[in-house]
């Protein structure tokens, strides 16, 4: 292809942005060398490409993003003086802010009931290390010692439970309690039904006993056994 | 004899359109969207000296680039929910933006530029006198800034968008693409046409090329 001054002119853009092919380039080189109107031309945009490249950015005027953002978001205030120095109370008056010190107010509340403090007599002396210490061990202790009896209350109570229901399975009637006489028997003697033996009164009487020391700790079931216990204490 | 090459020093034209501004830049816009004052101060800082910086060298006018800037922003604030990022980085939809607004402006004031063209139509005056004429503002530019600022305002709109866009901003062919909403080739040649137009006209100013 015959490389010529209009075909120069054209594609001189390309050539100065590096967009021509190795070929292009070669022929376009090889043109303007030999053409003495094509030099100076391509010379002088050339230079020009250089020096617009090289300027500088030009500075706004330093008002320009305050007039930009008073027209769009609106003015804002410059704080002066104290409501520069207080305007970062203005963060404290969020909700996210009031909550978290509820909650900080409301686990230092529970922290220092649970640690003893006296909040009819406050003493400072209730906050020491060692106190909270000794006042949290004896509480520990304490609900320890509370939730063992609980448990053996509730023990006790289950096998008297168990043993009166078996009591109740044995048979009740007069019939079966009462010594009986035997139909073909000659009076006076007996029908070999045997009456309750001693070990088995003791027995019973020890139940109620224990019984009746349950109902003043345990005032709850003393009332549905009580009654139960008195009419089965004596056979 | 290998040929002499006129390769101009190939500056390694990036664009704006980085990846971490890319996701910087969508995530300040939905945190806008959402209402977060901070973010929307946040893409201004980050945008007003390009906008500026645009404004200005299509208008080579400071007072009129500060009030295009405010009106770009406005603009960009009022319609900031239909910015897809879909259709390209924000950085170019806010161009966009701008090019449209210049045009507008350009458009409203051609009974002022028919008057300028008047008076380019008489001979051109040396550079001393054009030198002396602004002499704020070749203080403000330096001179070279100043003579391409001045070549700058005697090209057509859309030679001078293409050669501000590619030369000045730095932008790829794909992203002026985009602003102007042309076809690339169309792009190709109005930077074309652009470069060896202002080239001239430096060149009739009596600028010497570095």
């Amino acid at each position: 292809m015959t490389w010529t001054c209009e075909l120069t002119e054209a594609r001189l853009s390309d050539y100065l942005d590096g967009l021509l092919s190795p070929d292009d380039r070669h022929a376009f080189d090889m043109h303007v060398n030999a053409c003495e109107h094509c030099v100076p031309f391509v010379a002088g945009v050339s230079h020009l490409l250089t020096d617009l490249r090289s300027l500088e950015q030009i500075e706004p005027p330093p008002q320009l993003v305050t007039l930009i953002l008073n027209r769009t978001i609106g003015p804002r205030e410059t704080k002066k003086g104290w409501r520069l120095a207080f305007g970062w109370l203005n963060a404290l008056a969020s909700a996210r802010f009031a909550y978290s010190a509820i909650s900080v107010a409301a686990s230092l509340l529970i922290l220092l009931t649970a640690a003893g403090f006296s909040w009819r007599k406050p003493k400072l002396a209730d906050l020491s290390p060692a106190t909270i210490y000794r006042f949290a061990d004896q509480q520990a202790h304490l609900v320890y010692a509370r939730s063992t009896k609980f448990v053996s209350d509730l023990r006790v109570v289950y096998e008297i439970q168990s043993r009166l229901s078996k009591d109740n399975e044995l048979p009740t009637t007069p019939e079966t309690t009462m010594p009986q006489s035997a139909p073909g028997k000659n009076p006076g003697s007996t029908d070999g039904t045997r009456p309750a033996t001693p070990k088995q009164q003791n027995r019973a009487n020890g139940i109620g006993r224990e019984l009746e020391l349950l109902a003043t700790q345990v005032p709850i079931i003393s009332g549905a056994w009580s009654g139960q216990l008195i009419g089965r204490r004596t056979p | 004899m290998a040929p002499r090459s006129f390769g101009v020093k190939l500056v390694t034209v990036a664009g704006f359109e980085a990846d971490d501004t890319l996701e910087q830049d969508a995530q300040l816009v939905q945190q806008c969207l959402q209402g977060d004052g901070s973010a929307w101060e946040e893409l201004v800082r980050r945008h007003t000296r390009r906008i500026f910086n645009i404004c200005y060298r299509f208008t080579g006018n400071g007072t009129e680039s500060e009030d295009l800037s405010q009106e770009v922003f406005l603009r960009v604030y009022k319609t900031l929910g239909s910015y897809r990022s879909a259709h390209g980085g924000f950085a170019t939809w806010m161009t966009s933006v701008t090019r449209n607004l210049l045009i507008d402006h350009y458009r409203r004031t051609k009974r002022d530029r028919i008057t300028d063209s008047l008076e380019d139509s008489m001979p051109v005056v040396e550079n001393k006198e054009s030198v002396g004429r602004r002499p704020d503002q070749q203080l403000l530019l330096g001179e070279l800034s100043y003579q391409v600022q001045n070549a700058l305002t005697k090209l057509s709109p859309e030679l001078r968008e293409a050669v501000i866009l590619r030369d000045l901003q730095q932008l790829e062919y794909n992203e002026i693409r985009q602003v102007l909403d042309v076809p690339e080739g169309t792009v190709k040649s109005r930077i074309n046409r652009g470069r060896i137009e202002l080239a001239r006209i430096l060149q009739q100013m009596g600028v010497r090329p570095s």
